[in-house]
């Protein structure tokens, strides 16, 4: 069974929802959808103790992932 | 444990009718049960015979009976928001398993069509090795194979995520994929968890030739 929600977003977060929309080719509910499975995922591993980093393309450079 | 979702038919080879099988979400300890004791014995004859003659696990289509769907179910219960499981029942007996992923490195289409979109990657799908030409001499029921992938497009469908899906085929499975499904061949993946196996999608323009198309 699905459950509908209304969201309260700025103006800079309803662009970013909708940009994000167009570039993925996304309906807005599919793009929440698709956040939630990869906050959830990050944060199960930080959860867990785990480190989630971002290596840069050429591989010289690498980022802890925080979340909030 | 699990939910009927919806009522298929299949074709019985051997009697010429078809009959009417049932699709869940979720599997259960029968379905556990059915692998253990009806689908392993037959894929450990046919192997055991397939070595003796010197044909490959590819040969008789045979490469993944090893498969542990018991942590397979396990994993897919744990973590409902990625994974979901699929189980076809007809005849009494358990005729195909899916599980599929919703949100990995996987997920992300590498269609020149659609690069990088967001798709449903099929993790695991067997049928019953009964249901095998290549592994058995009269395989029972044709379809099975055919309504699960059909089940993973409805889920990509339902998903809002157009119907596309991707997955890695173990080579004996290779043109089933290709010649019988109509998915895109994307070569073979070079490094990464798949190495070795060929990759397979189902584009977004080839969805509605899918679902419409009868066989």
């Amino acid at each position: 069974m699905k459950r509908t929600m209304t969201l309260n977003l700025t103006e800079a977060e309803m662009n970013a929802v909708e940009q994000m929309c167009d570039q993925k080719g996304l309906s807005k509910t599919a793009l929440v959808r698709q956040s939630l499975r990869l906050y959830k995922s990050v944060d199960d591993r930080l959860s867990r103790g785990d480190k989630v980093f971002v290596e840069s393309a050429d591989k010289s450079e690498k980022a802890e992932i925080m979340v909030l | 444990m699990k939910e009927l979702v919806d009522k298929v038919f299949l074709l019985n080879r051997i009697t010429g009718e078809f009959e009417t099988a049932e699709l869940f979400h979720g599997i259960d300890e029968t379905n556990l049960s059915h692998i253990e004791g009806r689908w392993r014995p037959l894929f450990e004859v046919r192997r055991a015979q397939a070595r003796a003659s010197g044909e490959t696990m590819s040969d008789i289509n045979a490469e993944d009976g090893h498969w542990n769907w018991g942590r397979k179910a396990l994993a897919a219960i744990s973590d409902p928001f990625l994974y979901d499981i699929f189980a076809l029942e007809c005849g009494g007996n358990t005729q195909a398993l899916l599980m599929t992923c919703k949100g990995s490195t996987d997920c992300f289409s590498r269609h020149p069509e659609h690069p990088k979109a967001d798709m449903v990657y099929v993790e695991f799908l067997a049928t019953a090795p009964w249901n095998r030409p290549r592994l058995v001499k009269e395989p029972t029921y044709k379809g099975a194979g055919r309504v699960l992938i059909g089940t993973a497009v409805s889920l990509s469908i339902e998903e809002e995520l157009g119907g596309r899906i991707g997955l890695h085929a173990l080579p004996g499975a290779e043109e089933f994929y290709r010649d019988v499904i109509g998915m895109a061949d994307l070569g073979v993946d070079n490094d990464g968890p798949h190495t070795g196996l060929r990759y397979f999608e189902l584009p977004q323009s080839q969805v509605s030739d899918f679902l419409t198309t009868q066989h």
